[in-house]
């Protein structure tokens, strides 16, 4: 395989993965309103296990790290997923009963940080700051594939995950809970006035998000074999949620676009350029720069992003079809609607006549 | 037995009593209004009924059950549902969505309650696949109304659903709570409109600096010198 497709296909691979990364963030902040900025300590959670449980005993690996079962793909990935799970459940008991919108955000990348000091500082869990390495590729054996044909491969694997992930994500948005969800995150005072129970159903959407962040961090492991800190530094949050703001909060396809734009063309992309002479690394600290000026031109001229969130038209309920015949009037001649003094004789009875 | 019962409630913020040994009840099949000047607690009062404050003592009853220490998401299940003030729909969610949102029901029964509810609220029929965000203020306060009816309550708490909307809209709200009370259903109001609370409510409760300072008819209320009662007086006129 020539290099260009080694490249290519290593682009592909992140646009995939960080599209199902997107998806994740997006039912916690997009659907639910929870600003979590320790997302990438879930996805790094993820992908420490998936290597854990990947990889040999460490006795002789010249590593140190817990677990070591050697279990197969996708036992790792999927025990990966459900290890970033668990830590949603403990930040959720911590942080979210109490808490909302700034404070909750400023425990989260409080949490990141910790998450991050001791992962890199306390060498008998995940090897320290050099990281799990060596990671076996899967179905590398079974295959015979080399790390050139491996590249292809696994990019096409994860872009199978991403679809299947993508079509349950669409379902669960489109359920009652994602409704709900939606709910809670325009105003959580209403919804608990209406009989919701706002902690299970942010507590719900942490599951599921932090779900994703783990079978993402799981297969960036899986496909580069190696993760360190250096990987998960708590400012790469902020660019999963550029991904999501570029491409369209609230909409999974927006999550696609928004991995391309910024993930694939911005972060990676470049990494492949040459150096520019005399200055080493400036192409990636230009990277920083005209991700945050995008981000900001996004929310000054186009908050919506580039694919905004669509109105749910699906007639769930089977509420007349007739209804909503105005519903595509501008706002203005819509709230310039008559309004009707009189109440229509509606056939709504009273309580005990419809309960009895 | 009222619909709803709050015996002796005292509450706050912090150790500081904002309302003080209230009683109030609410009937099905009528309207209770809450007036009284700012500060006086009316809100709190409304807050406290449906669970988002702790009451420090007495107790509040709904069909009942005895719901003084039961978690908020818990209430409307017993029959008590609230419309905060302002800021009261979903904005970004249509407004099917909305009034789905508050749908307890399974899906038949929760589609039958929409077509009913949008035969009385015309209004919202013309929109019903508009982001609520998109509707006038009016219109919004009629939404969260509907919606608090998919819940099918038996007491339905507004707070100053007639805030901020122009004396036409006013009028339409005040038509469609008495619609509301007519429904078998307790309907509390907390109104700074003290006219249009004397005139479309059976009952009213004037609260002052944290008491349920007089109650009484709406017409019995009306003769009342309620300048000098607003001011904290005596309620003798």
């Amino acid at each position: 395989m020539s290099g260009i497709w080694y490249y290519i296909f290593t682009l592909v691979f992140f646009l995939f993965d960080y599209f199902i990364l997107a998806m994740g963030l997006n039912i916690q902040y997009g659907e639910t309103g929870i600003l979590n900025f320790a997302y990438i300590g879930f996805v790094a959670i993820g992908a420490y296990v998936t290597g854990a449980f990947s990889l040999p005993n460490s006795v002789g690996t010249g590593q140190q790290y817990i677990l070591g079962l050697s279990l197969p793909f996708p036992l790792g990935l999927i025990l990966g997923g459900l290890a970033a799970c668990l830590f949603a459940v403990i930040v959720a008991l911590i942080s979210l009963r109490r808490l909302r919108t700034d404070y909750l955000a400023m425990v989260l990348i409080s949490l990141s940080l910790v998450l991050y000091d001791v992962c890199n500082n306390y060498v008998p869990l995940f090897n320290g700051a050099d990281g799990l390495y060596n990671v076996p590729e899967p179905f590398a054996g079974v295959l015979h594939l080399t790390t050139n044909s491996f590249i292809p491969f696994f990019a096409g694997v994860t872009g199978a995950i991403a679809v299947v992930m993508w079509l349950v994500m669409g379902r669960v948005t489109r359920s009652p809970l994602g409704r709900t969800l939606r709910a809670i995150r325009d105003d959580d005072v209403v919804a608990a006035a209406l009989g919701k129970d706002v902690f299970r159903n942010q507590l719900k959407s942490m599951l599921i998000g932090s779900f994703y962040a783990g079978i993402g961090g799981g297969l960036i492991m899986e496909f580069s074999g190696s993760f360190n800190p250096t990987a998960w530094l708590p400012g790469e949050t902020f660019v999963v949620f550029a991904v999501i703001i570029v491409g369209g909060v609230g909409n999974n396809i927006g999550m696609l676009m928004g991995s391309l734009v910024v993930e694939t063309l911005l972060v990676h992309l470049p990494a492949f350029l040459p150096d520019i002479p005399g200055h080493p690394g400036l192409i990636e600290y230009f990277d920083a720069v005209i991700i945050g000026v995008l981000l900001m031109v996004m929310l000054w001229f186009r908050p919506q992003g580039i694919v905004p969130e669509r109105l749910r038209r699906a007639a769930t309920f089977g509420v007349r079809d007739d209804l909503g015949a105005e519903a595509n009037l501008p706002p203005d001649e819509l709230s310039a609607l008559a309004p009707s003094p009189v109440v229509q004789p509606g056939t709504l009875q009273a309580r005990s006549a419809t309960n009895e | 037995m009222p619909a709803l019962l709050a015996e002796n409630v005292t509450a706050g913020y912090g150790h500081s009593p904002i309302i003080n040994d209230i009683t109030l009840s609410a009937e099905l099949n009528s309207v209770t209004t809450i007036i009284g000047p700012n500060g006086a607690g009316k809100s709190t009062f409304a807050k406290t009924l449906v669970g988002i404050l702790r009451p420090t003592s007495g107790r509040i009853v709904v069909n009942d059950v005895d719901i003084t220490r039961m978690a908020g998401h818990l209430i409307p299940r017993h029959g008590l549902v609230y419309v905060p003030q302002n800021d009261n729909v979903f904005k970004r969610l249509t407004v099917r969505e909305n009034l789905e949102v508050g749908g307890f029901a399974s899906r038949a029964n929760t589609a039958a309650r929409m077509e009913e509810i949008l035969d009385i609220f015309t209004d919202l029929q013309k929109a019903v696949e508009k982001k609520a965000g998109f509707l006038s203020g009016g219109q919004q306060n009629l939404l969260a109304i509907a919606r608090a009816l998919m819940v099918d309550p038996s007491v339905i708490m507004l707070d100053e659903p007639t805030a901020g909307l122009s004396p036409a809209y006013t009028d339409v709200v005040w038509s469609q709570i008495a619609r509301i009370a007519k429904l078998n259903t307790a309907v509390l109001v907390v109104e700074q409109n003290v006219e249009r609370a004397l005139k479309h409510s059976d009952e009213v409760h004037i609260f002052v600096a944290g008491r349920n300072h007089v109650h009484g008819a709406a017409d019995e209320i009306a003769g009342l010198d309620l300048a000098s009662i607003f001011l904290g007086r005596s309620h003798a006129s």
